[in-house]
């Protein structure tokens, strides 16, 4: 980690509007006084908490100096080399795709719509084959619980403590227009991370939602840099590469999207530059795939470092909505992949990794609801493989965009996933009643089938109720 | 409760209409077809309507009996008596001391083959501008071109036509609109849109208006383009349904209807909340001022209602335009959110029409609530009628 030191510290503080207005404040604070001590300031600076401001912009410099460092390396070993082991699988995958493209080539009434290299359901098998591992060697101490699909010797949060911490969305009410208006103003003239993420905690109005997402990124004033760097990632779009296929395939389903059909060139055009941006690599806060090269392969690896997947494209759709200007729309989504999506794909015990997100589910599920997480399984449909879609995918296409422009705010707020979590409990016990009149796996498809309305702070209620 | 086995009469096979009046436990009118008279709820088709009104057939309504058109309902739904009701009322308001109405939503618009003329001397001054020829009686853009050439008035008039020609004979007897193209659509994903929304007007004298919450986009199939080449591509220029379902890009699943709901949020998210209200007040303006223009000359009735579908294009500066006024806006459904959107749309409009199934009096219609289901009190001349501004925000505050 690069340390700054006093005079950079120094230099950056002068580049923050902040500092001058508390600079401004501490002089109007004293008047026309010639003779100002240091204590005569720190004084004053305390007293009127100016010196709090002082502190968080500082703690603020600090962190946005910290070079951001992609975790390679898991601290449990185990899953290091299972990330080796899925590298490996893609790869199969993608011959096998490759193959199915060509056949189809050739015979168009072959018309095998499984062409993409892994979904969430072949994630969550990998992830179940861990279990099977549980009896050797490397985890001799573990508690094998059966009735659990995940059950790895992970560091853990306590599912309390997830609970505890989303609690108080259960108290938020409506905002008067003066409150709304009074966001709007601080969002306006807000720049430090921890303010936004408290904006973003709280209430977003939509009005204002871009800017803060924007200045939360630090790509306020970054446009003119933002479309240039846009603009030749189209230029390379020009050389096709078998990777564009698939996207404009996996565009087919958002293309049926009542919500996201009118985006859905955008969503295109922002996924092959996506796979053509060199700078993901640095930025991405974790590696998804081991890097392997296969010496003669027909394909390596995008030059992301990873695979596309089926329906990555869900993942750009929502943020269609924010702005007219396609680089806006890509730069925000390439920030969000790359702090925080990128976990639903990574084999890791990040606590924002799928992994552990999918634990903290089946903990919630089996002791606030053990009826129903007995009952799934006695039926054969485990808990996890009934919500891993909505999980993975963040509920998009299951909630209107409002709700999951909502939890993406959420995500922001708390710099993390896990509202994820509240949110798999609540969509569970919304339907409880349901699935536990189901018989098989036919009658659990059929709840799911009919029409149905999920909203945000409907499934946060559901997710406390017991 | 609605449990008053009123009967009903549709000239219409369509399920949204149907199930609504089977749900309400209403009994289908078993009367013969030269017979007008043993129904209390009837959804006609225009032509009927008329009929029913014609003083020559000698028919009365009853107080048991309501039906959904106005007699002269095509003062406002024919788009040459739009055009022509609306240029009528624009010149009363100019007379006015205060200015209420804005009219400026209205393209340029001439009637053939009565303004020809002043089409001709409009063209040559901007021979770069883009025309939008439509039939005046027809629907789901039947007839409709577009227009760079005099010479393409062939396609009307049957002969051909020159620049210096003062006179247009067509060659059917039906009118004509040209208006001026709004070649700067706003474009979402770069293809252009229209809305439709639903109006239902209860009432004429006094003016009452109520607006549905719900409507959706049109999206044309094709990218959006200026280029001559593709000024026949009805794909890139027309958004109405019947004319996009033919498209190999339509879509089964959405049918090209994106939800208002959804509009919104774009509109807010992209252009900011003061872009949002600016052009939801400019379409309120532009319901209330079409609807007052034709409120002089509507045959008021009692046993009348009217749902309007209003189409309105969004140029490029969020700035919306009227396109027409549908008196029968299509009840067909095309996708399960359509089919959801107008059952309700049914099931509100009688519940403000026939609340419980009564046929409310004066006083039991002033009580109304001002949010019926999905509809709003849009205006109602019966409070102040100068508060007009008033209630019109009032009204955008409700709808959100």
């Amino acid at each position: 980690m690069q340390q700054l030191d006093n005079q950079e510290i120094l230099m950056k503080l002068k580049s923050q509007k902040q500092f001058w207005d508390i600079k401004k404040k501490i002089k109007q604070g004293f008047n026309d006084q010639q003779k100002i001590g240091v204590n005569d300031i720190q004084k004053f600076a305390q007293s009127c908490e100016i010196e709090d401001q002082l502190i968080k912009l500082i703690s603020h410099i600090l962190k946005k100096s910290k070079k951001r460092e992609t975790l390679k390396e898991d601290q449990i070993e185990f899953l290091n080399t299972s990330k080796i082991k899925w590298t490996e699988l893609l790869f199969k995958n993608l011959d096998i795709v490759h193959q199915k493209t060509k056949n189809q080539e050739e015979d168009d009434t072959n018309t095998d719509s499984k062409l993409y290299i892994y979904d969430e359901k072949n994630l969550l098998a990998f992830l179940q084959t861990f279990k099977q591992q549980q009896s050797n060697t490397l985890y001799q101490n573990v508690q094998f619980q059966s009735n659990k699909i995940l059950n790895i010797n992970i560091p853990l949060k306590s599912s309390q403590s997830i609970l505890d911490k989303y609690q108080y969305l259960l108290l938020q009410e409506e905002l008067s227009d003066e409150k709304i208006n009074k966001i709007r103003k601080q969002i306006e003239n807000e720049h430090l991370d921890i303010e936004l993420e408290k904006i973003a905690q709280t209430f977003v109005p939509n009005g204002e939602r871009c800017l803060l997402y924007l200045k939360y990124f630090e790509f306020d004033h970054q446009d003119t840099v933002l479309q240039q760097h846009f603009a030749k990632l189209q230029k390379e779009c020009l050389n096709q590469l078998f990777y564009d296929e698939l996207l404009e395939i996996d565009g087919h389903e958002i293309s049926e999207d009542t919500f996201y059909f009118v985006f859905q060139e955008q969503i295109l055009t922002c996924l092959k530059c996506f796979i053509r941006d060199r700078t993901i690599k640095e930025n991405i806060r974790i590696q998804l795939q081991s890097g392997i090269k296969k010496e003669h392969a027909e394909f390596q690896l995008p030059i992301t470092g990873f695979f596309p997947f089926k329906n990555i494209s869900k993942y750009v759709a929502p943020l269609c909505y924010l702005s007219t200007k396609i680089h806006i729309i890509y730069a925000l989504f390439k920030e969000f992949f790359c702090r925080y999506f990128c976990f639903l794909h990574s084999i890791s015990s990040e606590s924002n990794s799928i992994l552990s997100l999918c634990m903290q589910i089946e903990e919630i599920v089996s002791t606030r609801s053990p009826k129903l997480f007995h009952h799934l399984k006695i039926i054969g449909c485990d808990t996890l493989k009934l919500i891993i879609h909505q999980l993975v995918y963040c509920f998009i296409g299951d909630m209107d965009p409002p709700h999951i422009l909502t939890i993406y705010d959420q995500i922001i707020g708390h710099d993390s996933l896990e509202i994820l979590v509240i949110l798999c409990v609540g969509f569970l016990n919304k339907y409880k009643s349901k699935l536990l009149l189901a018989k098989n796996q036919e009658n659990v498809q059929q709840i799911f089938s009919e029409l149905r309305e999920d909203r945000f702070q409907e499934l946060v209620q559901y997710a406390y109720k017991q | 409760m609605q449990n008053k086995k009123l009967k009903w009469k549709s000239d219409f096979e369509k399920s949204v209409i149907i199930e609504n009046f089977v749900n309400r436990g209403w009994i289908k009118s078993q009367e013969k077809e030269e017979e007008q008279t043993d129904w209390n709820v009837y959804w006609a088709t225009v032509w009927n309507v008329r009929n029913i009104f014609n003083p020559k057939n000698g028919f009365r309504l009853n107080d048991q009996q309501i039906i959904n058109h106005f007699p002269n309902h095509y003062e406002l739904t024919r788009k040459d008596c739009m055009v022509k009701n609306l240029k009528r009322f624009k010149r009363e308001q100019d007379k006015e001391v205060l200015e209420i109405f804005n009219f400026d939503f209205l393209p340029t618009t001439y009637i053939f083959p009565g303004e020809y003329s002043l089409f001709v001397e409009e063209f040559h001054r901007n021979p770069n501008q883009t025309w939008i020829v439509k039939p005046a009686a027809r629907s789901q853009g039947k007839g409709i071109f577009l227009l760079r050439k005099i010479q393409q008035l062939k396609k009307i008039s049957g002969t051909t036509v020159t620049s210096n020609m003062t006179q247009l004979n067509l060659a059917s007897k039906e009118n004509y609109v040209v208006s001026r193209y709004i070649d700067n659509p706003l474009l979402i994903g770069g293809k252009k849109f229209d809305l439709r929304m639903y109006v239902l007007v209860t009432n004429y004298k006094p003016l009452k208006v109520w607006i549905y919450n719900k409507g959706f986009g049109r999206f044309c199939n094709e990218q959006y383009t200026t280029d001559v080449a593709e000024i026949e591509n009805m794909f890139v220029h027309l958004t109405n349904v019947a004319i996009q379902q033919y498209s190999d890009k339509y879509s089964q699943k959405h049918g090209g209807k994106y939800s208002i709901d959804a509009l919104k949020l774009y509109v807010e998210s992209a252009y900011g909340t003061d872009a949002l209200n600016k052009m939801m007040d400019d379409i309120h303006n532009i319901m209330l001022t079409s609807l007052k223009s034709v409120q002089a000359v509507i045959q008021n009735d009692k046993h009348c209602f009217e749902m309007y579908g209003y189409d309105i294009l969004l140029d490029s500066n969020l700035k919306p335009w009227l396109i027409e006024i549908n008196a029968s806006p299509s009840l067909t459904t095309t996708t399960p959110v359509d089919k959801n959107l107008k059952m309700n749309l049914i099931n509100d409009v009688y519940n403000i029409v026939l609340p419980n199934d009564d046929f409310p009096d004066n006083d039991q219609k002033q009580q109304q609530p001002t949010k019926v289901g999905g509809f709003t009190l849009l205006y109602d001349e019966n409070l102040d009628p100068n508060n007009r501004k008033t209630q019109k925000r009032q009204s955008v505050k409700i709808w959100k």
